[in-house]
């Protein structure tokens, strides 16, 4: 939502002239994003979950969910940012929030799925290789939507 | 009563953490230097081509292969139960390795280059460091070869892929006519040249920055948890599919190249089959720990070990995926392939070996770690700057890719490279910050081991009896 | 033999498993290499490509001395915006010539591949010596030795030529031997300059993209 406004109102701030683009686009792509997102939030629910049982963890998918809630606040909140699509300016304040949500989940993952502190620390590292996974792949799919005509005007 | 040769390791390591504080260093400068162009002082030893070179240098050869020797060295007394093979030898690769660093370091910055990425080093230092590696060889295989157990425990091969496919990579892409003590040319010209270039260059980092390094995971990883590898199946398919494909993958660096087309899409197929084994691996890995947890007690080695296992994931994910063409487009000659080198080489490379070293060095001083605490902050520091770099990179990576190739209305070119370079800056502002955290929580660490160690002397461990059904007939 | 059995032997030999990892490894680079470095598959090189002068030589020493392949690509991919930028897209046999090649694999600043006659000599002297005074935003680093030091100042130049011609670069022994004279009173700044204007010059006159 705040991605859609934004882009419409101020365009991509690449740190040249601002990038328009036409509305449908931008509707493509802000539903392909949220699409993502939700998926990426799903889908990390039912990775904790499938790999619960292995750390002794609960396998409640309400409480996986839970989980990747708390760790998906930050971004929630911090994606108000996309209200003024200025890239370097978003990386400045998702990064932080990124790091906090790492944090959030190292500290949450153990009280949330009822592990001890070791098992979670473990389990907590293998989410976050899925949530770089699912995070590299939003570039990929990213910059393949844009080859694919749905982005900017490019010449490749 | 015949003990491990340990203190070439101890040697090796501390040098690994010499080369990482000297070659970061150079890396934050140089990373500085693209924010504040003139602080090279007008001085050519600090200009930024030769110390980006003289950095990937260091932090390389200095650093990695330093720390893979040790442990090597470590590792393979140990799943052998014998005393290293020619411990004179050892040393002598020591003496040498270190010298040609050192030397090579200074070659660089005085303007000796042979040209090709990861291979600057001119042929005087080519033959030494073969000599030196083929030294390497012997010792090792030498170990392997007097051995006290029956099968060559897995961490080995890897280890041994090392040794050997490195060999192979050095020698052919280092061929070249020599002219004066600091000069040569490639054998290899042009178009030939870039695919020889790229063959090495790619499996330098498949076997070198993976290869060697899963051999270290392999050994210390069931050994902090105290758990046999997860699956011995899993282990062998990943080892020869991983050793077979991973040289194919050398023209994904050349997509959209003057090359011919079947080999860019032959690049890249193999570079997507490549996930399997890389992913293989991984499994294998956090299947080994997390069977472990119940009894381990929180140790700040174990968590950079399984942190590096998961940027392991990422950059072995990344890396296909980058090798695929539609993407490639955007990615080529931009930030993001940093982004990506990065995310290797500290997450995953920076990370298992410190690790590695919070878990050895306590050993083989005789002593608790100094300061788990200290630790615990760098590991913090590390994961910190690790995300901020690769983010900073992949913004700066993704606008670059996609505002060269704007068009405007009319069909012509939008952005002026000038105007993109200059966007640039505050990214690389980022980088910089991220790399000085890096840096400062490896400092962290090197006070922390030297405190650990503080005077002591590696401690002697007798090799242990070998039980009957392993034993070697 | 199972593949499972064959495994148990080479984990159990040294040898084995060595000259196993060899055999493994060896494949890929076969198959890609071989057709590339055996004669048939190399381009001859370009129309009317000569091999580096003496002076576009030293400077082409020089380039790679100072690393500007870090920052620069030699490499213009076959993509519309990219030819539009920086005109026609690079062709193999345009580097015949080029040992080491220079591709480069990061553009931190632009690509060079056809920068020959783009700038005139001065402003490539001023460039070089400060980038700043031209581009105020550049974060290129400033070169101020290049007009201080003497062209081949190791004296080098007819062993790195006739180095290259052992290696095919079909140079006269007539130009091996003016070469000294072709660098006196020039500067390592003449040099580059000279380098950097004979770049991708294959090309002129045509009209393919």
């Amino acid at each position: 939502m705040f991605a859609y406004f934004g882009t419409l109102r101020f365009g991509w701030r690449l740190g040249v002239e601002p990038v328009f683009l036409p509305e449908p686009t931008v509707r493509a792509i802000c539903i392909a994003y949220f699409g993502a997102l939700l998926t990426g939030f799903l889908s990390s629910a039912v990775v904790a979950r499938w790999m619960a049982a292995t750390y002794d963890a609960s396998q409640s998918l309400g409480r996986c969910l839970a989980l990747m809630a708390i760790v998906g606040a930050p971004l929630a909140v911090g994606s108000v940012v996309h209200l003024y699509p200025h890239a370097f300016l978003n990386v400045l304040v998702l990064v932080p929030v990124l790091i906090w949500s790492m944090f959030l989940l190292y500290r949450g993952l153990p009280i949330v799925l009822g592990t001890g502190p070791n098992r979670g620390m473990l389990m907590a590292s293998a989410l976050i290789a899925y949530l770089l996974v699912a995070l590299v792949s939003l570039l990929g799919i990213t910059v393949a939507l844009w080859g694919s005509g749905i982005g900017p005007r490019i010449g490749a | 009563m015949t003990h491990y040769e340990d203190r070439v390791v101890t040697a090796f390591t501390y040098c690994s953490v010499l080369w990482a504080l000297l070659g970061m260093a150079a890396g934050v400068y140089v990373a500085a230097e693209l924010v504040w162009p003139t602080i090279d002082l007008g001085l050519p030893a600090l200009s930024f081509g030769r110390l980006r070179t003289a950095h990937t240098t260091l932090v390389l050869f200095g650093f990695g292969v330093s720390a893979l020797i040790a442990t090597a060295f470590y590792s393979v007394q140990r799943t052998s139960h014998v005393r290293l093979f020619a411990p004179g030898l050892a040393w002598a690769v020591f003496y040498a390795w270190q010298g040609a660093i050192v030397l090579g370091a200074v070659s660089i910055l005085s303007g000796w280059n042979a040209g090709k990425e990861y291979a600057e080093l001119e042929w005087p230092f080519d033959l030494a460091i073969t000599a030196a590696w083929v030294a390497f060889a012997v010792v090792f295989f030498g170990t392997i070869a007097r051995r006290k157990i029956e099968s060559i425990y897995i961490s080995n091969w890897f280890y041994g892929a090392l040794i050997i496919v490195v060999a192979m990579l050095h020698i052919v892409n280092s061929l070249a006519l020599p002219v004066t003590l600091g000069k040569s040319y490639s054998l290899f010209a042009g178009a030939q040249d870039a695919v020889v270039q790229w063959w090495y260059g790619h499996n330098a980092v498949g076997f070198l920055l993976t290869g060697g390094f899963l051999g270290m995971l392999y050994y210390f990883l069931p050994k902090q948890a105290e758990q046999p590898i997860w699956s011995y199946r899993l282990s062998i398919v990943a080892f020869w599919a991983f050793v077979y494909t991973y040289i194919w993958a050398g023209p994904h660096h050349l997509h959209y190249h003057a090359v011919p087309e079947w080999l860019q899409s032959l690049g890249m197929v193999m570079s997507l089959i490549l996930l399997a084994p890389s992913w293989a691996t991984m499994i294998n890995g956090i299947m080994t720990v997390s069977g472990a947890a119940k009894k381990l007690k929180a140790d700040p080695a174990l968590k950079f070990i399984v942190l590096a296992l998961a940027f392991y994931g990422l950059a072995t994910f990344e890396g296909p995926m980058l090798a695929i063409k539609s993407v490639n487009v955007f990615s080529h000659f931009t930030e993001w392939t940093i982004g990506h080198v990065h995310s290797g080489a500290l997450g995953w490379n920076a990370l298992i070996t410190f690790g590695t070293y919070y878990f050895i060095v306590p050993r083989m001083a005789g002593a608790p770690l100094y300061s788990a605490r200290l630790a615990n902050i760098h590991f913090w520091l590390a994961l910190a700057g690790t995300v901020l770099y690769v983010l900073s990179m992949w913004g700066a990576g993704l606008s670059q890719g996609v505002l060269w190739l704007s068009l405007d209305e009319l069909g012509e070119v939008r952005f002026s490279f000038n105007d993109v370079m200059a966007a640039m800056q505050p990214y690389y502002l980022l980088r910089f910050l991220a790399g000085l955290a890096f840096l400062a929580g490896a400092v962290l660490m090197a006070w922390n081991l030297a405190m650990t160690f503080a005077g002591r002397r590696t401690v002697l461990v007798a090799p242990p009896a070998v039980a009957g059904a392993q034993a070697r007939a | 033999m199972s593949w499972m059995s064959l495994h148990r032997r080479l984990e159990r030999n040294a040898g084995l498993l060595i000259f196993g990892i060899l055999l493994v490894s060896a494949v890929g680079g076969m198959v890609q290499l071989l057709p590339i470095v055996a004669g048939d598959s190399h381009p001859q090189p370009a129309e009317g490509l000569a091999p580096y002068s003496p002076l576009e030589l030293e400077g082409r020493d020089i380039y790679i001395r100072e690393s500007c392949s870090t920052c620069h690509t030699q490499q213009i991919r076959p993509l519309l915006a990219e030819v539009r930028r920086y005109g026609p897209y690079s062709r193999a046999e345009e580097f015949a010539y080029d040992r080491p090649f220079l591709w480069g694999s990061k553009r931190t600043g632009p690509d060079l591949h056809r920068v020959g006659g783009r700038y005139s000599d001065e402003w490539h002297r001023l460039h070089l010596l400060d980038p700043r005074s031209v581009v105020p935003a550049s974060i290129m680093p400033a070169y101020p030795w290049f007009g201080r030091n003497a062209a081949d100042g190791h004296g080098s130049i007819q062993a790195r030529m006739r180095a290259l011609a052992r290696l095919g670069h079909p140079y006269t022994e007539q130009q091996i031997a003016e070469a000294p004279s072709a660098l006196q009173g020039k500067t390592e700044l003449d040099a580059v300059i000279a380098y950097l204007q004979s770049l991708g010059r294959s090309m002129d006159g045509k009209s393919e993209p």
